[in-house]
């Protein structure tokens, strides 16, 4: 042991086993998620988002014609004001669009949300459901 | 005789014994360390916590943008530790054990309340998403930890009548160390990044640097000096005792424009962060860095003098 860091010894200092069990769980969780971004940025590819939305009939006693829309971003980019539109059409003619708008769809992830019909689909031929635009965060 | 000779060998190895024991601090010491770095940690990033800009700069960083932030908050943290850590004389082995502690802690909170929250779905976000988030909102809050760490903990040990224990050689060159330039350079970068850095992430900045005309960015730049220099040289701040000095007109311009270009340097980088500088004109570049840098002045001179 050198001079210098004998004399800056300081009985504070002194490790106890928490603390060199805090400090090792620490380095492992710190150098496990350093490594894990290393390892995204060196196979990080350029992309855009790339939308994808199922929906399911989810009724409520209060709105009998709504639906679950789960919209899933499978691209390389998180989409930014996605806009999706339900359309509800007889004979080629529209007879009812609601809209659904969301902040943010991140890469890889998925969000949920609800579209509220007044007409019963039934009425018409065909629902069908869109997404009619989003941006480059 | 044998009993007798075996006591006598063990009174002389007792005081050793205890010496040895006496080296390793109490488990009670060291949790009410944590639980004041926890408290602080709390203090210092719960605006941020419940900043929904940052929850969105989680998935919207790159894993590049994302290292390099934990590396460069590391070295944050490594400075302060250094500069005005609970203990002046540690040694840099210490200092970089507390540095990866309190990062450690931060990640650990940072997921905790995050989840509390349910700003994170295990399941349902990706790993990105989660991870994402969780560093952001874990490197604010492990600077929160270090500050609360070492303030909090300070004025227990004032209480306790630490003051009157005479400082040791290695405590005297910490606090020598604590009052140069490097040392005014990093804790005016911890106290930029932690008063500037709720602000930072903000629509608002993006906003007022794009809607300003010129002489409004002029304006903002200098209200910054002038404020830098009333917080360094014409307040009273705890510590401080200027009775037998008098600072030079180049000790003022130094150190308020070292203060003002610290927090510029610091405005860059988050904005860099939040925002990133593709497709922005340097004007733009420039103007956000002002108008953020208001704030971050104060920060790096009032902040530098609260948090030392």
């Amino acid at each position: 042991m050198t001079k210098e860091q004998n004399q800056e010894r300081h009985p504070e200092d002194e490790k106890n086993l928490l603390e060199w069990t805090v400090f090792f769980i620490s380095l492992l969780l710190i150098m496990g998620i350093l490594g894990y971004l290393v390892y995204q940025a060196s196979v990080f590819e350029e992309g855009s988002p790339d939308l994808q939305v199922n929906f399911v009939h989810d009724p409520s006693s209060h709105s009998p014609y709504r639906y679950l829309l789960k919209i899933e971003n499978d691209g390389q980019e998180t989409a930014e004001e996605v806009q999706i539109e339900m359309v509800l059409e007889r004979g080629g003619e529209e007879l009812e669009a609601a809209a659904l708008t969301l902040p943010y769809v991140p890469k890889q992830s998925a969000r949920e949300g609800w579209v509220v019909l007044s007409k019963s689909p039934l009425e018409a031929d065909s629902l069908y459901v869109r997404v009619v635009s989003y941006k480059r965060p | 005789m044998v009993n007798l000779l075996h006591d006598t060998q063990q009174l002389k190895e007792a005081p050793k014994f205890c010496m040895l024991a006496n080296h390793n601090k109490p488990i009670q010491e060291s949790i009410a360390e944590y639980a004041q770095g926890i408290i602080g940690g709390l203090l210092f990033s719960f605006p941020l916590l419940y900043t929904m800009e940052i929850w969105y700069a989680g998935f919207l960083a790159q894993p590049y943008q994302l290292a390099v932030m934990m590396v460069a908050t590391f070295l944050l943290l490594l400075g302060y530790n250094r500069f005005a850590g609970m203990h002046p004389g540690t040694s840099w082995k210490n200092v970089v054990i507390d540095s990866f502690e309190e990062m450690g802690i931060g990640l650990v909170m940072s997921f905790c309340i995050l989840l509390m929250l349910n700003r994170i779905q295990i399941g349902e976000n990706s790993l990105d998403e989660i991870m994402g988030k969780v560093i952001t909102e874990a490197m604010f809050v492990s600077i929160g930890v270090s500050i609360g760490t070492a303030q909090l903990g300070d004025s227990a040990k004032e209480e306790d009548g630490g003051e009157d224990k005479e400082p040791s050689e290695a405590e005297k060159r910490g606090h020598a160390r604590r009052s140069g330039k490097i040392a005014l350079v990093v804790l005016a970068l911890c106290g930029s990044v932690v008063v500037a850095g709720s602000v930072a992430p903000t629509e608002e900045v993006l906003l007022i640097a794009t809607e300003a005309k010129p002489i409004h960015i002029l304006a903002i730049a200098v209200l910054s000096i002038l404020l830098s220099l009333v917080v360094c040289y014409f307040s009273d701040f705890k510590g401080i005792d200027r009775s037998d000095h008098r600072p030079t007109l180049y000790e003022i311009v130094f150190e308020t424009c070292l203060t003002y270009c610290t927090a510029l340097l610091s405005c860059a980088f988050v904005i860099w962060y939040f925002f990133g500088f593709a497709d922005t004109g340097i004007w733009n570049i420039i103007a956000q860095c002002i108008t953020l840098g208001l704030i971050a002045s104060l920060g790096a001179s009032a902040g530098r003098l609260l948090i030392k």
